[in-house]
């Protein structure tokens, strides 16, 4: 009755559903490369900090997956926010048991 | 309780193994003994036999600790044995060195007289002289300050540890602000919107929301999906806000402020061909360079000033009497100029695909177009909009619903309508030459994989007179094939 009323612009049989558009797609919304990107930096630091047994490195990684935390999409995938988290911690952890004398800055050996 | 017990004795655990760990880990520890031992040896200088006897033991043992570092040990034995030697006898202290050399020590003849009979005499400074020199003297390196266990120098750590939980804060009140002005616009509009759609937020899941609302793509985007009105396929609102849950982004709002922003797109069923855009300076250049209608159909900016627009806008329009459809009307003029600083841009497109795609990936069909109208407006308050700002917003959802209605029923002029059509025809063209490369290679690789799929299923076939006969026409074609090559080749 009320969509065929002449100034009601509501048309209920219009109805379409909202379909999401594919992850990745530019200009989707929510679409931010951050997350990715502060993924992979923070893998990259984590592996230096493990390696070189640098800790300012595994600091810095565990910041990186602290920022792409809190940039992600609600729908992103948990698992690879959660094993960033888990590599950047470990990192810290492995790096104090290894040596547990603070950390020299970056900076103190220049 | 009992969850209580067993995390006590973890963290007992964990802080005696710590300790252990401490213990062993710290090299310099055995030698804070001795640095005490050595200090009280140099005081007791006076040789008695019984402090000699004492002080040999003590010097043998700071030998045997060197021992593990290379330096002095050897010496530090040996004079360890001639205190011991030396034990209730007033002799002098290098000729029981030299006594007890010769039995154990394999070098012991160097340092034997009766061996190099005056070769001390020819050499003022011999080796008697250097062994008094020579006493075996370990100096403890000072430890630095940073390396020793102390609260005090872990302030690093503290610093990071104090900057991850003002992170989580700031995470936490940042999320509650943009959920609070995201919920604020929301039911200011609701209303206008219930009048307007039939479903008001949708999330897109198999079952139709009852109350779908606002759906939260992440912490700072929120959209809001609403279809059921005239003409349209829908319309997908976003509500765009600063990124308050990270820091960066505070502080890069400090650096370079921005406001949040509200971006709705309408989704038409059907409108005229033109592509019209009217933005602010800054969003003009980003559009032109990133929207593919827009860089293709209209590029060149023109200022909107005959229309009675401010100056700070730049219009890009494919046809001249779309923008004076538009922008001649009252109300949108109205609008413009009263919600300058809010109305960021107006972009309408039958045209319209999105951002462009990134260069590498060449495509190799036309992207596909759909008949959009896109508004971006600003919130006002520069990055913190006021609760009863967001309430006077409603003008500009009222603008959009009113151009909507007004460009569906807009029909171009014939001369518009075939300079339209021209402008699509020559845009596909160009599209097809530019890609004619990439589609012939792309033809070229289909025909090969024809080609060897028959080749695969004539190998199977037992028949042995088939395969002859198919391998000999097969020859005959190639050869035909390259029969114009080698004549080419001999005319140059």
């Amino acid at each position: 009755m009320q969509s065929n009323h002449s100034s009601d612009p509501k048309r209920v049989d219009k109805v379409v559903r909202y379909k999401p558009p594919a992850q990745g797609t530019p200009g989707a919304p929510g679409e931010d490369p951050t997350t990715d990107y502060m993924n992979v930096l923070g893998m990259i630091f984590s592996m230096c900090g493990l390696m070189m047994r640098l800790k300012w490195c595994a600091w810095v990684a565990l910041y990186c997956s602290c920022i792409s935390f809190a940039n992600a999409r609600v729908n992103d995938d948990t698992k690879q926010m959660l094993s960033s988290f888990m590599l950047s911690i470990s990192a810290v952890v492995m790096s104090y048991l290894q040596n547990p004398q603070p950390m020299t800055p970056p900076w103190s050996s220049i | 309780m009992r969850t209580f017990l067993v995390f006590l004795l973890c963290a007992w655990v964990v802080s005696v193994s710590a300790r252990a760990q401490e213990y062993e880990d710290n090299d310099f520890a055995e030698f804070e003994v001795f640095e005490e031992e050595d200090e009280l040896i140099e005081d007791e200088d006076d040789q008695s036999s019984e402090n000699g006897g004492s002080r040999g033991g003590a010097e043998g043992d700071i030998g045997g600790g060197g021992g593990g570092g290379g330096g002095g040990g050897g010496a530090g034995r040996a004079e360890g044995g001639g205190g011991g030697a030396g034990m209730g006898m007033d002799v002098d202290e290098d000729e029981v060195i030299v006594e007890d050399e010769d039995e154990n020590d394999e070098f012991s003849h160097f340092h034997d007289e009766e061996e190099f009979i005056g070769f001390d005499s020819e050499r003022p400074h011999g080796a008697r002289s250097s062994k008094n020199q020579d006493e075996p003297k370990i100096t403890i390196a000072n430890v630095p300050l940073h390396l020793r266990s102390n609260w005090d120098s872990f302030y690093l750590e503290m610093v990071m540890i104090a900057g991850l939980v003002v992170y989580f804060i700031n995470f936490i009140v940042g999320k509650t602000k943009n959920q609070k002005l995201a919920n604020a616009w929301f039911n200011s509009h609701r209303s206008l919107l219930e009048q307007n759609f039939a479903l008001v937020g949708d999330d897109g899941g198999k079952q139709p929301a009852d109350n779908g609302g606002l759906q939260k793509e992440s912490e700072n985007v929120y959209t809001l999906w609403c279809s059921g009105r005239t003409s349209m396929e829908g319309m997908l609102v976003e509500l765009k806000f600063i990124k308050r849950q990270d820091m960066i982004g505070i502080v890069s709002q400090l650096i370079r402020p921005s406001s949040d922003q509200l971006l709705i797109k309408v989704h038409l069923d059907e409108m005229d061909s033109f592509v019209f855009a009217l933005a602010t300076k800054k969003t003009a250049a980003k559009l032109a360079k990133e929207m593919t209608d827009i860089s293709t159909f209209c590029p060149e900016k023109k200022s909107p000033e005959k229309f009675g627009v401010g100056s700070q806008y730049l219009l890009m329009n494919e046809l001249g009497e779309v923008a004076s459809y538009v922008l001649g009307d009252p109300k949108v003029t109205a609008v413009l100029s009263k919600f300058s600083s809010m109305v960021d841009f107006f972009h309408f497109s039958d045209q319209y695909s999105g951002p462009k795609q990134p260069e590498d990936t060449q495509p190799t069909t036309l992207p596909d177009v759909r008949c959009a109208l896109v508004f971006g407006f600003n919130f006002p308050g520069r990055g913190n909009p006021s609760l009863e700002a967001i309430e006077n917003m409603k003008p500009l959802l009222q603008l959009v619903l009113h151009l909507t209605d007004k460009l569906r029923r807009f029909k171009l002029s014939k001369e518009g309508k075939s300079k339209a059509e021209k402008n699509r025809s020559r845009v596909e063209e160009v599209f097809l030459k530019a890609t004619h490369a990439a589609r012939a290679e792309m033809a070229q690789a289909k025909r090969e994989e024809r080609k060897r799929m028959e080749r695969e299923k004539m190998l199977q076939i037992d028949d042995p007179d088939k395969q002859r006969k198919w391998e000999e026409r097969e020859q005959r074609r190639q050869m035909k094939r390259r029969a114009p090559k080698m004549k080419q080749l001999k005319t140059t």
